[in-house]
């Protein structure tokens, strides 16, 4: 399988302290990766590099074999790399379809918005990219959504612009339960259309259920990478909880319970 | 795109049935919590009033008066067009302090250059380039600092202050434009005396509040600038840059100080340099009557126009039922806590 996108060596320091330390990734076309950690293991920052909102110290950014010389925003962008971000990547003030359409609106020669267009694509979109409940008019404001129903329309609007790698930064966390089963199955559909997507996340049964392979990380730096079927939900925890120590502990085969 | 256009065509939504009312509707819709469809209403409402009351008792109250529609349609437009481009920076979260002396300093030079023997449009020009420079160099400070654009423009405001002294010389002698030197230029461009004490500034007026208002509610930029004052994490992760909209919401706050300070100019006798402090207050005030969120991404053009509107409305009632004028003041502190709350409920209602 060939590799969509290629983190080679990444580190990012903020003044003496090294939030992401020579971190190496791939993610495989077609293939939902788990990037898994417990707070401030520097999963935020490497995603905001992947997504190029940051740039990183040092480390090539090498999509589909070639390396990008600068990955900034515009050039992800370019590239088809879409993120959303848990504070959410949408403007509550704005309505739906302003917000689907935030950055490439329909214009007309003169740069004016073509807004009933952009309206009807918009209804269009909500109905039948993903089915999401309780939502009038596109000319809805954001702000008087759900969490959930902002987190299908941030993903509407990923798909709608045939993205080909969706990052999402704890998209679960805001979401009722129903909506998280909603969101997950969504992602197993995008992959079956070509769609990679990377999964951070707490919650390790989300992951593990969705996540074709996991990336661990802890203090900054890499300590697992594992394919789905050679790894547990039990080894995970043992990894983010206790980090590489729990790793080989786990492999040694004694399970947490009896060390405690 | 063709796979869109082709679904929309052979799906035929039910909106196809769209009543006239419907697209009223719809059309309220798309405004209300912006603030501007709730100010009209209450505008002509109080317009209205002026009006009857004005028909009724003319002795006493002579709203409608040669005199009182040459004074509203000479101070309502210049106050317009700060309000506006204070209203736009609003728009894109942040503030700008300076834009009273700064239009100052515009002024002192549209004036000289005018007085100097140079056309009415010439001068305009270099007063309205003048502004836009001034303002982006507020944007690149906050650009480049990060610094809170209220404190950085509270030090250009200072700045500028002093700069109109300088300009004059640090004599106080004032520029002006002598009485003879007044062409037939900026007679009929900038100040014809219309029907009925009506002046040309108000079609000025009319004509950049139609232009901008298109372009922040229907142009691209507009969608961006609301984008960035709404939500900037969410506008950079889309590949809006934050940091060239937030300098095209300064060139036209700029390009707006700059026509301010040319119709204002026009009408002034003698220009003291300094004056203005309060200009930009009273400027914000109409952006947040009109519906304008201090902390960004919400605000209508018109309804900034026509919180001027309001404020110069009562002062005119003040000034007419020879009130003190501080009674004006306890008006604009009584209409910005008032219309505050009025924007905000309408605001929850449209949720």
């Amino acid at each position: 399988m060939s590799v969509l996108l290629e983190m080679r060596n990444i580190t990012k320091q903020f003044g003496p302290n090294v939030a992401v330390n020579d971190v190496s990734m791939t993610i495989d076309e077609g293939e939902i990766v788990g990037l898994l950690g417990d707070n401030g293991a520097g999963k935020s920052t490497l995603v905001r590099i992947m997504s190029g909102v940051t740039a990183a110290t040092s480390g090539d950014y090498v999509w589909r074999g070639e390396k990008v010389a600068k990955p900034t925003r515009a050039a992800t962008e370019e590239l088809g790399v879409e993120t959303i971000f848990q504070d959410s990547a949408l403007v509550d003030k704005l309505t739906i379809s302003r917000n689907i359409f935030m950055g490439r609106e329909l214009t007309n020669s003169l740069g004016l918005m073509r807004t009933k267009k952009m309206d009807e694509i918009s209804s269009m979109i909500l109905d039948s990219v993903v089915t999401i409940e309780g939502i009038r008019s596109p000319r809805q404001l954001v702000g008087s959504l759900s969490g959930g129903q902002k987190q299908a329309v941030a993903i509407a609007r990923a798909v709608h612009f045939k993205r080909t790698l969706l990052i999402l930064d704890e998209p679960t966390s805001a979401l009722a339960v129903r909506a998280t089963e909603a969101l997950l199955r969504y992602l197993e559909q995008l992959r079956s259309e070509g769609v990679c997507s990377v999964l951070v996340t707490h919650n390790l049964h989300h992951a593990f259920r969705v996540c074709d392979r996991h990336v661990v990380m802890n203090h900054g730096r890499k300590i697992l990478d594992v394919k789905r079927e050679d790894t547990s939900v039990e080894e995970l925890t043992a990894a983010v909880v206790e980090g590489s120590e729990g790793v080989e502990r786990f492999r040694a085969g004694r399970s947490l319970s009896a060390d405690l | 795109m063709a796979t869109i256009e082709d679904a929309l065509q052979s799906s035929s939504p039910p909106s196809q049935r769209a009543s006239r009312r419907s697209s009223l509707q719809a059309w309220y819709a798309d405004r209300r919590g912006r603030g501007a469809v709730e100010v009209t209403a209450l505008f002509v409402l109080l317009q209205v009033g002026c009006v009857v009351f004005a028909l009724k008792f003319p002795k006493s109250f002579a709203y409608l008066d040669k005199a009182n529609i040459g004074v509203m349609s000479q101070s309502i437009p210049w106050l317009a067009m700060l309000a506006i481009g204070s209203g736009i920076v609003m728009m894109v979260g942040e503030l700008d302090l300076s834009i009273a002396m700064a239009m100052g300093f515009c002024e002192m030079v549209f004036v000289t250059w005018y007085s100097h023997g140079h056309s009415a449009w010439v001068s305009a020009a270099v007063a309205i380039l003048l502004g836009m420079a001034i303002a982006l160099i507020n944007a690149i400070i906050i650009n480049v600092t990060k610094i809170a654009s209220f404190i950085a423009t509270l030090g250009m405001a200072s700045f500028w202050w002093g700069a109109q002294q300088w300009y004059v010389g640090g004599n106080g002698v004032a520029p002006r434009i002598p009485s003879e030197k007044v062409s037939k230029s900026l007679e009929t461009v900038f100040r014809a005396s219309l029907w009925h004490g009506f002046r040309g500034q108000m079609i000025w007026l009319v004509v950049v509040t139609a232009l901008v208002a298109v372009v922040v509610h229907r142009h691209r930029i507009g969608n961006h600038i609301l984008a960035v004052g709404g939500n900037e994490n969410a506008a950079r992760s889309i590949s809006i840059n934050p940091k060239r909209v937030r300098i095209v919401a300064f060139l036209m706050l700029g390009a707006l100080v700059g026509l301010a300070a040319v119709l204002k100019g026009v009408q002034e006798k003698t220009l003291i340099p300094g004056t203005g402090v309060g200009y930009e207050l009273e400027a914000i005030t109409a952006a947040v009557i009109g519906g304008t969120a201090l902390r960004g991404g919400k605000g209508s053009v018109v309804g900034a126009v026509l919180g001027v509107g309001f404020l110069k409305t009562f002062q005119a009632i003040s000034l007419l039922t020879q009130l003190d004028a501080f009674y004006y003041k306890v008006y604009v502190g009584i209409m910005i806590l008032a219309f505050a709350i009025i924007n905000q409920f309408f605001e929850r209602r449209a949720k």
